[in-house]
């Protein structure tokens, strides 16, 4: 089974039902993408498939084949944070980071699907990610920052 | 580094030659962590004997190849910036920037055995001189070598990221060419002069976080993480009961499942393991094995609780204070009962590590606070010499105290040797929240007398399962009598003229333990709910009757100060807007100092409390990293409102209740406060620890909060749906 990832074809010898999660991270060494929960709950294997956020976690491999698959890795642009990454920089919302690559690709997938995406809207958005740090308060910050960054055409 | 011959020069400096590449490295010692005087006390002789210097250092520099410095620490970095905040140390004394310092956490093989592990905010404390007297003297050390060389006064020569430059010139010494002059080396007479507190340019600023940039693309590896080519997976079968035992397994089915590698059974230690191409394979085997239990007694929740009641002979006097309990006698005992659950640490990184047993040594990269804990355990199970054992630390996924356990490092140690072939045990969500250890519940009964307005006798007795307890040897169990884990945060620090605190600490049949502040937020939960219970019951404002109740001491002083701010900045006492109330706590850990007021509203729609915002004050003493510190309070405060209003595990017919988020859920970003945070410093010029002392006040001051919203007093967290309703506050 072929998979195309941040633009990369790759070769797997998954199962159909495997997870992509799995997938990723245990056999393609694409370790970014975090396991939380395995259940789809807490978002820390959020991915993006064609562009939707979708939870790694849950998605078996078939269901992506012929699909763009986006993950963590994949996220900046040459060596250029995405505007989600930077503002989770310079907001220095990361504490253990575990669950980031899953809140920043939440983030950036809504930010680039709905432009017009309302602040509150955002934030509700973001609120099936979970984060034990406790780093709340700077998500929030960072996720509407973001999007003024988006607006605003600037990274 | 096996190659590194150090030697003692000075009593807490080593210095240390290479062989390759002419590298020098300089050593010292870090300071006894609060909890561990608070051992040597409680132990008295029987940890004297540990007191002599090891033959290795505690934290190095290192001058590399490549001419830039490295930072070797034992912290486990897992979140709290530790390795940002010691490089700062470091930086500060040295002259140079943070982002000059290339720091690493050293292998179990690189240094002494750190018997302490990163926790109950200690690293700080004992970094903060040992750091920057290493730091001064290294200075001092590269200032004479670059001086030797370059044919220029120490005076005209300062530090950059690579050398030793002739200030305003570009003429410098490369640090790896100075390396090699093996006979310089000696650590000065004199002891370094260290910066004042006023002067610092490093220590006191917003440094960013140096693992920020490897975490935020993904690249940053944690134990979950590590890979070896042709390694394999483990998966290990768990208990379907508390104290079930197994009795027989048959295996005959598992090793032709598919891309079964090697089964592994050690029926005497309960063991049973399957190594597999995948993880899936391994967990998909796991489920033919035949296995026999004897499930052994099936507790029920009402059960523990009667175990930790705190009443009887059992108790162990920690705190007494004139005439202590006696003063009950005199007078109206007004008394209340507080209560707190079992709760998970539930770090968003389940258990892992990565195992490589061979014959002529082991490896083991793991997600851990406590890496000798793991090689330790190693070595016991598997016997193998403990020096062959590297236990390797990755950058961890949350800790929280659940990783001082890291049963999964054991898991794959012993999973590797069957198979052959490096073995990765991750957990899943079931196994974090069952098979590490719990937060244990609590039950707090408070008595006191009034007199004139004023407390005159106050009573704490804590019942709790055991915290510390439950890694230390049992002889210290015996030696010190309380579990000061569990009755943290449980010490009457009022000016009370008569105060008693007993804690009764039964080991449960549910595993406890370390757990984020560790008794705090139950024990100041309990105690300033109870002020609030005292200050309504002699008609006082609740600010007003604590800062009646402060000594006259420095921490009196302090504690006036960070209590005074909260209120001011949260406008205590002026109305408020319709449906919603102030609460106010305080507390203190590790000598830090913390004061916070919450406002909620009761949602009715939703049936929740609704907790708007938190103001925090905090005086640490001194302040390393602000942006640090305040990250730190946002999560610890983030951390006790979850607790406060969601966090339960139950047991029931001998199992745990939860087994993932969906029956444990956490703090959504919906859900969470804004959070003021203001730090106070006391001038002592000394830090203290910021990671979990301001988990202390939060659930009091939410309690206190719904108090003078609804005149309902909650006793018990969390403050849930169902509680809300038998309170009456939900209609």
């Amino acid at each position: 089974m072929k998979l195309n990832i941040n633009g990369n074809t790759y070769q797997t010898g998954a199962e159909p039902n495997d997870l992509l999660l799995w997938v990723l991270r245990d056999e393609l060494g694409l370790t970014g993408t975090k396991f939380g929960c395995g259940i789809g709950y807490c978002g820390s294997c959020t991915v993006h498939v064609d562009g939707k956020p979708m939870r790694a976690c849950v998605t078996p491999v078939q269901a992506v084949q012929n699909k763009n698959i986006r993950t963590i890795e994949g996220l900046k642009k040459g060596e250029t944070l995405h505007p989600v990454q930077q503002a989770f920089v310079d907001h220095q919302v990361l504490q253990c980071g575990w669950c980031m690559s899953g809140q920043m690709m939440q983030a950036a997938a809504l930010l680039e699907q709905q432009p017009g995406i309302s602040d509150e809207e955002l934030l509700q958005g973001m609120s099936g990610n979970f984060c034990r740090c406790g780093s709340y308060v700077r998500i929030r910050e960072a996720v509407l920052d973001a999007a003024k960054r988006v607006r605003e055409g600037r990274s | 580094m096996s190659s590194r011959k150090w030697r003692i020069t000075r009593r807490q400096f080593l210095i240390g030659l290479g062989t390759a590449g002419g590298a020098v490295a300089l050593g010292f010692y870090l300071g006894k962590p609060a909890m561990q005087l608070k051992l040597a006390e409680g132990s008295e002789d029987s940890l004297k004997s540990q007191a002599k210097l090891p033959k290795t250092p505690d934290a190095w520099f290192e001058i590399r190849e490549d001419s830039t410095l490295r930072l070797y620490v034992t912290k486990s970095e897992m979140g709290q910036g530790i390795h940002t905040a010691l490089a700062q140390l470091a930086a500060e004394e040295l002259g140079l920037k943070v982002t000059d310092l290339d720091v690493v956490q050293s292998t179990t093989r690189q240094g002494p055995k750190d018997s302490f592990g990163t926790g109950a905010s200690a690293s700080i404390l004992t970094s903060f001189r040992p750091m920057r007297e290493a730091a001064a003297t290294f200075r001092e050390m590269l200032l004479k070598a670059g001086s030797g060389q370059l044919q220029k006064p120490a005076e005209q020569l300062e530090l950059t990221a690579t050398g030793v430059r002739v200030k305003g010139t570009e003429q410098q010494a490369l640090y790896a060419d100075l390396a090699r002059q093996e006979g310089m080396w000696e650590v000065p007479k004199t002891p370094p002069v260290l910066k004042k507190v006023r002067g610092f340019q490093v220590i006191g600023t917003s440094a960013q976080r140096i693992d920020l940039p490897a975490k935020v693309t993904g690249e940053a590896i944690y134990g979950y993480d590590a890979r070896l080519p042709g390694m394999l997976y483990g998966a290990v079968l768990r208990p379907p009961t508390l104290e079930a035992n197994l009795k027989s397994a048959d295996v005959s089915q598992v090793s032709r499942q598919p891309g079964v590698k090697t089964v592994h059974v050690d029926l005497e230690a309960g063991f049973v393991g399957v190594v597999a191409q995948t993880r899936n394979q391994a967990r998909n085997a796991l489920r033919h094995v035949k296995a026999v239990w004897d499930q052994g007694k099936l507790w029920q929740q009402k059960e523990i609780l009667d175990l930790i009641r705190p009443e009887g002979k059992a108790g162990v006097t920690f705190q007494r204070e004139g005439k202590g309990s006696a003063g009950l006698k005199q007078g109206n005992v007004i008394r209340a009962e507080y209560r707190s659950p079992f709760a998970v640490q539930a770090a968003m990184e389940p258990q892992a590590a990565l195992a490589d047993v061979k014959p002529e040594g082991v490896k083991i990269w793991a997600s851990t606070q406590y890496p000798f804990r793991i090689s330790s355990a190693v070595s016991k199970k598997l016997g193998i010499k403990e020096e062959t054992i590297e236990v390797i630390p990755t950058y961890l996924g949350g800790g929280f105290g659940s990783k001082i356990n890291s049963q999964a490092g054991l898991e794959a140690a012993i999973l590797s040797k069957a198979a052959g072939a490096p073995v990765h045990v991750g957990w899943d969500r079931t196994e974090e929240m069952t098979q590490g250890f719990l937060r244990p519940p609590t039950h707090s009964v408070l008595s006191a007398v009034l007199k004139d307005g004023k407390i005159e006798t106050l009573e704490h007795r804590i019942g709790s399962g055991v915290v510390a307890f439950s890694t230390l040897p049992s002889f210290l169990e015996t030696l010190m009598g309380a579990d000061f884990g569990s009755y943290a945060g449980g010490k009457v620090l009022y000016d009370i003229p008569n105060r008693q605190g007993i804690s009764y600490n039964p080991h449960l049949p549910v595993r406890t333990g370390w757990w984020r502040g560790l008794g705090l937020f139950a024990n100041t939960f309990a105690l300033e709910s109870f002020m609030d219970e005292l200050a309504a019951e002699s008609g006082t404002d609740p600010l007003e009757f604590r800062l009646k109740h402060l000594p006259a001491s420095a921490w009196g002083v302090r504690m006036r100060k960070v209590l005074q701010t909260v209120a001011r900045e949260s406008r205590w006492g002026k109305p408020r807007p319709s449906g919603r109330a102030l609460g106010l706590a305080c507390g203190s850990s590790f000598e830090n100092l913390i004061a916070q007021v919450a406002e909620v509203s009761i949602d009715q729609e939703k049936e929740r409390v609704k907790v708007h915002r938190i103001w925090c004050a905090m005086d640490p003493g001194l302040v390393i990293n602000p942006d640090g510190a305040k990250a730190q309070i946002q999560g610890a405060v983030m951390w006790g409102v979850s607790s406060a209003l969601k966090e339960e595990v139950l047991v029931k017919d001998g199992k745990i209740t939860a087994q993932n988020f969906t029956d444990y859920p956490l703090l959504s970003l919906e859900e969470a406060p804004d959070i003021q945070t203001f730090l106070l410093e006391d001038g002592s010029g000394e830090p203290r620890g910021v990671g979990e002392p301001p988990i202390a006040p939060v659930g009091a001051a939410i309690g206190n909060a719904i108090f003078a919203l609804t005149g309902k007093r909650l006793r018990e967290v969390p403050f849930n749906a169902e509680r809300l309703r038998s309170a009456g506050i939900l209609v």
